[in-house]
């Protein structure tokens, strides 16, 4: 319990790293082992042997990425395994596997690394990175990795009109693309059409994994420029256009054709061997003989022979592997609150200890109410700042913290996590007491005195004040019971909601067609401020739910969506100075005015700190930390290099 | 007798039509879109899609034309050239993605019928001849029982107490190395060797209503003046069941092969998916879930095809076991 409280409460991003058991950063130091003193899995060393593989000194680079294992030097073999889902579960391999960007992060999510560009240059104002790549590194097919392949990525394939209609916004700045440019076999530099902070953090994200992506040597077959031949191709391939089959062959970053193609040369630890596919039982891979980074010893990464994911179709018999010991590590679909007991009573049965996750989100529970609502009386009502306070201080949290959360939170509206540099304590604090009386008086004060015969306040037009919050039950279950007591707390006040629960395709196109009335969803921007900032003005088109047209006018300029008013403006403008800004404590104090406007607005209600996640690790199975952050910016156990984890016998 | 099938045959082309496109709108029917679902899904693992890949993505697909010309590409392109069209999901053809699976949900569906058969009927027969003997009571009270289990809660208790007591591995219709090994005796084998446990599950509650059936149908039958001639006759007693009564009695057996089909597809996905079977149940469900149009429609449509024609069978089998039934 203590552990939770900690994390709940305490964990800073900066010295995140201390609490993780006082262990030592996973470290690159480049150069420090010279190949001649390399070793490699015994299977690579049979091949070479029998001339099937050159030597394992031809593979590497010259002098090859080092990682520190995280506790030892691990040993080679063995099966991973780990558990999937039958549909949309790409990210699941992805996580695991797919984090070989020019960039990783550290494992306190505060800093990007060296990966494959071992290091870089930014100019003054944060819009040429020039990246130096990793010498010698190659595909896992044996090909040399240059610049070649980061600009035909880059220019090539992320540009080309045809494959995507927009570019990718991680690498439009300003409404402009980048600009890739090879300076020698090493060196490539990046030119965007305006200042952009943030991109290193953002090609340590997941979607910034473009510049790796795409083999020049291989994905150049399934480009008309480079095939002339293509159309002829595509017929005998069976597809409907070139970029069908390029997709098929080549994949994207999240698509599941990623991981559909043996033959893709790819740069991660372990390539595919069985693919992800519509029919598949399983997904197996083996490893990379050419992976480019080796442990602190000269040994070649990775230690785990193969990984094998088996397909589940239900959460449960995915839980049965769990407790029977068949699976080695696994947080995605099991980590929900109400399986903890369950996995913490059959840890010895199943021979695993418990990993904790710290999350990234602030909030369990952000509570929207539409201020852009068709309704002209509820937007209203709803856009007064004083009826959302009274609304927030109408709210028992502590009740709701006991009861769903077994008492593992606290009350909270949003902002970064406690603890982190950027803590703002009005934003995160600012009427979370539970006060009945005050919030009746304030809601009277509002214009809202008249009461009918049941107690419910009446909107000016005579109408009862009724409104229905949309949660997802199959998706969050606790925040239907989260609901249900905040319902009955609204009660009191004279306040009439309704838990809508609706499949979840249903609440995205009523979110979309801002056709709702109010949503929940739990909140992000805990760890993430600047990747995530959608409770601290409206910046997401689907998630900043309290107002959908204002994103919507934000991320096309004005020209779709509704004006918002000028405290959004405001701030849009100074989460674009933020973006821009390289110096991290400036950006922080653009950020401080960012979120004190947010504070003083109060658009976004929130009912307690995201509580953390957990999943399990086998005991053979050593060297992963077992304190992760837990984000989709931050991919866990990605960055915690699943290549240096390792079994012992 | 040949006039009736062709006529039959002739019927199905505009059911089937008819079907498949009710099919495709009821697929369409609920809010949103396979890119709506697709970028819902990724949100619930807190994963964001690009806003710009989801705009493209729905024109990739086609989701921007209306629902008719939706239909109309898809239907000439299974009639022009045998092309179920693309799984938006996986980006694979669907007849790669079905027809294996549809093979072993048709195995699983035919060994789970001679399953359900092999136990109701006897027993049917025994609990009727034999009425309200203690071999009668405890039948019943087994077959109420096994009625009573949702097949779903039969299957998770017996995987957990396989997997925990026992430390087996269960889940799923082969062991891990032959799963995607290609066809071979072994393989066969394999299969064989852990069909039994989805057949059991699938069979209880099935035989139950069966018994049941043959059990009222044969007590309905052994009244009958026929029967008494027939017994004074001197027949045995067993013939005298197996010749006359039972061919009455199986009437229901028969004429059921039609739904049981598309039931034993549609019927067993919370089983298949509970227990991970590679059917097409799951596989189906997921389409559903994902508004994957074409692998869904297709699915559909094949099982509507499976019920016509398991119609048509029970028809001849009705005609040919039932004296009764002309069909002319």
């Amino acid at each position: 319990m203590r552990d939770d409280e900690n994390m709940s409460s305490g964990v800073t991003r900066r010295t995140f790293l201390a609490g993780v058991g006082g262990a030592v950063a996973l470290s690159v130091a480049g150069g420090s082992a010279s190949a001649a003193a390399t070793k490699e899995a015994p299977q690579l060393a049979a091949l070479v042997k029998d001339g099937k593989l050159p030597p394992l000194a031809e593979r590497l680079p010259k002098n090859p990425m080092v990682v520190k294992p995280w506790e030892k030097i691990g040993t080679y073999g063995g099966t991973l395994r780990r558990g999937l889902r039958g549909s949309s579960d790409h990210n699941g391999i992805l996580r695991m596997v797919g984090n070989q960007g020019l960039v990783r992060w550290n494992m306190d999510f505060t800093q990007a690394l060296p990966n494959l560009a071992e290091r870089w240059e930014v100019n003054a104002d944060a819009s040429q990175f020039t990246f130096y790549l990793l010498k010698g590194a190659k595909w896992s097919d044996g090909h040399p990795f240059t610049a070649d392949d980061v600009v035909f990525a880059i220019e090539d394939v992320v540009k080309n009109k045809e494959l995507y209609s927009s570019t990718p916004a991680q690498i439009s700045v300003a409404g402009k693309p980048v600009v890739v440019e090879k300076i020698d076999d090493y060196t490539v530099k990046f030119t965007f059409a305006a200042a952009n902070a943030l991109y290193l953090e953002n090609l340590a994200t997941p979607l910034g994994q473009h510049p790796t992506l795409f083999a020049k040597h291989y994905c150049s077959k399934f480009l008309p420029k480079y095939n002339p031949n293509l159309d002829a191709d595509v017929k005998a391939a069976g597809s409907s256009s070139w970029p069908d089959l390029f997709r098929a062959k080549c994949g994207d970053i999240e698509i599941p054709q990623r991981w559909g193609n043996a033959e893709k040369p790819v740069l991660d630890p372990w390539m595919i061997k069985e693919a992800y596919s519509g029919g598949a039982t399983r997904v197996l891979m083996v490893r990379n003989p050419y992976f480019w980074q080796v442990d602190t010893e000269g040994n070649q990464l990775p230690y785990v022979d193969e990984l094998n994911f088996g397909i589940s179709q239900d959460v449960e018999s995915l839980m049965l592997n769990v407790i029977s010991g068949k699976i080695d590590i696994q947080e995605r679909h099991i980590n929900s609150l109400a399986n903890k007991p369950t996995l913490s009573q059959n840890m010895k049965k199943g021979d695993y200890r418990l990993l904790s996750l710290v999350p990234s989100a602030a909030q369990q529970c952000s509570l929207y109410l539409n201020m852009t609502h068709k309704d002209p009386v509820l937007r209203k009502i709803f856009a007064d700042k004083s009826f959302r306070q009274a609304l927030s201080m109408g709210i028992n949290r502590q009740e709701i913290i006991d009861i769903v959360y077994f008492g593992q939170s606290e009350g909270y509206q949003t902002g970064p996590r406690p603890g982190h540099p950027w803590y703002h304590e009005k934003l995160a604090r600012q009427f979370t007491e539970f006060a009945t009386d005050k919030a009746n008086a304030m809601l009277d004060k509002a214009g809202l005195d008249k009461k009918n015969a049941n107690g419910i306040r009446l909107r000016p037009d005579g109408q009862p004040l009724f409104f229905a919050v949309d949660v997802i039950p199959t998706l969050y279950p606790d925040l239907v019971d989260v609901l249900e007591l905040v319902k009955a707390h609204w009660t009191k006040i004279g306040v009439s909601m309704k838990v809508n629960t609706i499949e979840r395709a249903l609440y995205y196109t009523r979110g979309d067609d801002n056709a709702h009335d109010a949503q929940v969803w739990p909140g992000p921007g805990g760890l993430d401020p600047m990747l995530d900032p959608r409770d601290f003005f409206a910046f997401h088109p689907q998630g900043s739910r309290y107002a959908i047209p204002w994103t919507l006018w934000y991320t096309s300029n004005g020209a779709k969506g509704e004006e918002p008013p000028e405290s959004q403006k405001k701030r849009f403008k100074l989460y674009d100075e933020a973006r821009s800004t390289a110096d991290v404590d400036k950006r922080g104090a653009i950020m401080k005015q960012v979120f004190d406007i947010a504070a003083e607005e109060f658009e976004v209600m929130g009912i307690c700190l995201a509580v953390g996640g957990f999943g399990v690790i086998r005991n053979n199975l050593r060297n992963v930390p077992e304190k992760q952050p837990d984000s989709w910016s931050w991919p866990n156990p990605g960055p915690a290099l699943p290549q240096q984890f390792t079994f012992t016998s | 007798m040949l006039k009736f099938i062709i006529k039959r045959l002739l019927w199905m082309i505009p059911s089937l039509f008819a079907v498949s496109f009710l099919a495709f709108v009821l697929i369409q029917l609920p809010p949103g879109d396979f890119v709506t679902t697709y970028i819902a899904t990724l949100a619930s693992s807190n994963e964001v899609v690009d806003q710009n890949t989801a705009a493209a993505l729905r024109e990739r697909f086609g989701l921007d034309q209306s629902m008719l010309v939706q239909y109309l590409k898809w239907i000439w392109g299974i009639l022009s050239r045998g092309d179920f069209g693309i799984s938006f999901e996986w980006q694979q053809p669907v007849s790669g993605l079905i027809w294996e699976r549809m093979a072993l949900t048709l195995v699983l569906a035919l060994a789970s019928l001679l399953a359900t058969w092999a136990i109701a009927l006897p027993i049917g027969v025994y609990s009727a001849v034999k009425k309200y003997s203690i071999g009668d009571y405890a039948f019943t009270a087994f077959t109420f029982f096994g009625l009573s289990i949702p097949s779903f809660l039969l299957a998770l208790v017996l995987m957990y107490v396989a997997a925990v007591e026992f430390g087996a591995d269960v889940g799923g219709l082969f062991s891990p190395e032959y799963e995607t090994a290609p066809w071979s005796i072994a393989k066969t084998l394999d299969l064989l060797s852990r069909l039994w446990l989805p057949v059991a599950i699938l069979a209880v509650s099935s035989t139950a209503s069966l018994i049941r059936v043959m059990r009222a149908n044969m007590l309905d039958e052994l009244p009958k003046p026929y029967v008494t001639t027939a017994r004074a006759k001197g027949l045995s007693e067993f013939r005298l069941l197996i010749k006359y009564p039972l061919r009455i009695a199986l009437n229901p057996f028969i004429s059921t092969i039609a739904w049981l089909l598309p039931n034993l597809i549609s019927g067993s996905v919370v089983v298949a998916i509970v227990l991970n079977l590679p059917t097409a149940a799951p596989l189906l469900l997921q389409a559903l879930m994902a508004q994957d149009m074409y692998l869904a429609g297709a699915f559909v449509l094949l099982i509507c095809a499976l019920t016509l024609i398991g119609s048509l069978i029970s028809d001849i089998l009705l005609a040919l076991v039932d004296p009764r039934i002309r069909l002319e």
